[in-house]
């Protein structure tokens, strides 16, 4: 029976995994990530990438609102910089695919840095306004570009000079099925890359920001440097969601990229949990599957109570609002603390204190 | 009979039940579709989802395609286009051989993919470039594309003796869509077209109006929904300018008659579909089904009659492949719509007609001016020039 978990060296209380519980979560999320994509038909799989998606731009948008306590409203406008960018060099320069993504999350984090340089001026509300025009400047922009007219079609992804939507490797195969493995590769690139940031030098700085500005000054952090590096590091990964987006979809259209996106993602990590990883994931699993999974009721009860199931489109918006609303009220901290609260209960069951 | 050999027959009875399933010549024909209901289009959203599943039931109370019923799997997507993969993906997996799309946002989305995955996609959004099957194979028009429909109100124009134009639109790909089109055709005839966009959320014009009076507008066309459509012609009959004002598609609806009250009248709508109570054949089956479920098409107003409508041209496709006796695939279904010809729509349209290389299958407009705050044809249907 343990009393608590302690560590007798400095190394092991700096690891990224502390118990081998941990470890063994891990192995068994990995585990299931693999197989899953061979056991769902085309609708999980759809979710599934739309949750990864949402997961890689909620980690990017909590590295600065979570981590640094810059609150940001330009993830949405983010999102179209990295998305369009790749959609253009690869449908007018001819630049592969592959090569258009990196691309794309440099240029957003170039971008990003502009918009940012506001922030040392600006605290909390004012600076959600400097950051909500970021979003409606990009928009614009988007709107009066000669690709504001007509969607930007991205070119089909070719392997090996096969289409990916017709490539198929012993009958598995699917535009959905291939992007799986680019979206949940590079999540768990931006996990390790996040998770790690926060051990360095510059990632407890932008720790230090968020608990006190001023300390964080007096004690030696440069702040219009670490937040304007804060910016640049969490739109290189919103770039990267945007970029990914695009390629996946092989459509680029601004409607996509509106403020809704934007205030859509500040939900996601309220909701997972502001400052945490695997918040940021459990918050865009829980905001892509709610509607999914009321829709699903409206329609098994459409065949037996109608007059019910005509009422639950209505009723999925009030469902939204008033779980944001509870969340905000009864935990504060998000999914990711009930999971930690739970853990602690059956780690300290039956002697809890 | 040994337990092995048993579990063998066991097997092979599963299996031919399982193929007799998937190869049934009554089994239902699954069509998918999205609707806004509750986001910001609903207002349109809602009488032409009710439209397309007016038509679904009226269809299959009516014995179907060939004793085979059309299966509607649909469900609201507020305008968010990731609820809308959501649902394409689920239904398509579902086996939904055609699918209904609304807006600009969606049918953009979807266009990458309902070509890859070979699906045929009607919507409410008439982007010229949707009807060009190079750009985008299987998306179908059933609504004149906002170019054209701009270019035939041009020309209308130009008959009338204007020589400065102006197009007021929304501030999006979909108030630009028709932009470019309308400023070339007035310049190769000699005459000027300004552009005014119109600011999400503005509550006055007076500012463009000013801009536009001052370079002589004579005839404004408006692309645009017809809330701040109504906005605009209050602010044209407040600053009392001599202008015509045309509503091009979006704007051309009871919706605006009611918001707009007097500034309404004597404005011209360029509309692809006659309105309920013009008298066109083809309305009657509507108001039929309406009146026989305590309900009537004037009620149910114009949205109603496109979404019906498209609904229709769409099933004609499916009732061409079950004719010719092939299966029921996508693929199938756009080369029936390619190749069967001229579609009589009863007077709503000109006859809708599909090629291999051009799916813009409505090339005429009607002009209807609001007289006595309702919509009153004034011309037959016109070619686009």
């Amino acid at each position: 029976m343990e009393s608590g978990i302690f560590h007798t060296t400095y190394n092991k209380d700096m690891a990224l995994r502390r118990t081998p519980i941990m470890r063994w979560r891990i192995i068994l999320a990995v585990i299931f990530l693999v197989i899953l994509p061979f056991v769902s038909n085309g609708y999980s799989l759809t979710l599934a990438n739309q949750i990864g998606i949402a997961a890689i731009a909620a980690i990017g948008l909590n590295i600065l609102t979570g981590f640094t306590g810059q609150i940001s409203l330009g993830t949405g406008g983010f999102m179209a910089i990295g998305a369009y960018t790749s959609g253009i060099l690869a449908a007018y320069m001819g630049i592969p695919w592959w090569l258009t993504i990196p691309f794309a999350c440099v240029v957003t984090a170039v971008v990003g840095s502009i918009f940012g340089i506001p922030s040392l001026r600006l605290k909390g509300l004012y600076l959600a306004i400097a950051t909500l025009a970021a979003q409606e400047i990009i928009q614009w922009a988007i709107v009066r570009s000669p690709l504001g007219t007509d969607a930007l079609v991205v070119p089909p992804i070719k392997i090996f000079g096969t289409s990916l939507t017709k490539l198929r490797i012993a009958g598995f195969g699917g535009i959905d099925f291939w992007f799986y493995w680019i979206i949940f590769l590079s999540l768990g690139g931006v996990i390790l890359f996040t998770v790690n940031l926060f051990r360095t030098k510059v990632g407890r700085a932008f720790i230090a920001i968020r608990d006190q500005d001023i300390a964080a000054e007096v004690m030696g952090v440069n702040l219009f440097r670490y937040k304007l590096l804060s910016f640049a590091t969490s739109s290189l990964v919103i770039g990267l969601g945007g970029a990914i987006l695009a390629q996946y979809r092989g459509i680029v259209n601004y409607e996509r990229f509106t403020i809704e996106a934007s205030i859509f993602y500040l939900a996601v990590i309220i909701i997972g949990g502001l400052g945490s990883v695997s918040g940021s994931v459990y918050g865009a699993i829980f905001m892509v599957l709610i509607p999914a999974i009321l829709n699903n009721i409206g329609r098994a009860l459409g065949s037996t109570a109608p007059e019910i199931a005509r009422l639950v489109p209505f009723a999925r918006q009030a469902v939204f609002g008033l779980t944001i609303i509870l969340f905000l009220v009864f935990e504060p901290e998000g999914l990711a603390k009930i999971w930690r609260d739970i853990k602690d209960y059956f780690r300290l069951w039956p002697f809890s204190y | 009979m040994t337990k092995k050999s048993a579990l063998f027959l066991l097997l092979i009875f599963v299996l031919a039940l399982a193929a007799c399933g998937g190869g049934g010549s009554d089994e239902a024909i699954k069509v998918g579709a999205v609707f806004d209901l509750t986001g910001p289009t609903s207002d349109v959203g809602t009488p032409y989802s009710e439209g397309i599943t007016g038509f679904v039931a009226w269809y299959n109370e009516n014995g179907g395609v060939d004793g085979r019923q059309l299966e509607l799997l649909s469900a609201d997507y507020a305008y968010a286009v990731d609820q809308a993969e959501q649902l394409y993906s689920q239904y398509v997996g579902e086996g939904a051989v055609v699918f209904q799309g609304w807006g600009t946002g969606d049918t953009e989305a979807l266009r990458s993919r309902v070509a890859a995955d070979e699906v045929p996609f009607m919507s409410a959004s008439y982007s010229d470039v949707l009807g060009d099957p190079n750009e985008a194979p299987y998306n179908f028009l059933i609504g004149t594309g906002y170019g054209a429909q701009a270019v035939t109100a041009v020309q209308r124009g130009l008959d009338a003796g204007a020589t400065h134009f102006a197009i007021f639109h929304h501030d999006s790909p979909f108030g630009q869509s028709p932009v470019a089109m309308a400023t070339a055709y007035a310049e190769a005839n000699g005459a000027t077209m300004d552009v005014f966009p119109m600011p999400k959320g503005a509550t006055d014009y007076t500012a463009e109006l000013t801009q536009a009076q001052d370079a002589g507008i004579e005839y404004i066309l408006i692309q645009n929904v017809s809330s701040p459509a109504a906005t605009l012609v209050k602010n044209v009959k407040d600053f009392g300018m001599d202008v015509q004002v045309v509503c091009l598609n979006w704007c051309t609806d009871e919706l605006f008659t009611s918001l707009a009250g007097d500034a309404a009248e004597g404005v011209l709508g360029a509309s692809p579909f006659a309105f309920p109570g013009s008298g066109a054949p083809g309305l009657e089956e509507m108001d039929a089904y309406l009146k026989a479920n305590g309900s009537s098409l004037e009620e149910k107003g114009l949205r109603y009659v496109a979404g019906w409508l498209t609904m229709k041209v769409m099933t004609a496709g499916i009732e061409k492949v079950v004719a010719d006796g092939k299966e029921v695939t996508g693929p199938n279904i756009k080369a029936a719509l390619e190749t069967m010809g001229a579609y009589d729509t009863g007077g709503i349209t000109q006859p809708i007609t599909f090629s291999a290389t051009d799916h813009a299958g409505n090339k005429a407009v009607q002009f209807f001016e609001v007289q006595g705050g309702k919509w009153t044809a004034v011309s037959d249907l016109i070619a686009v020039p």
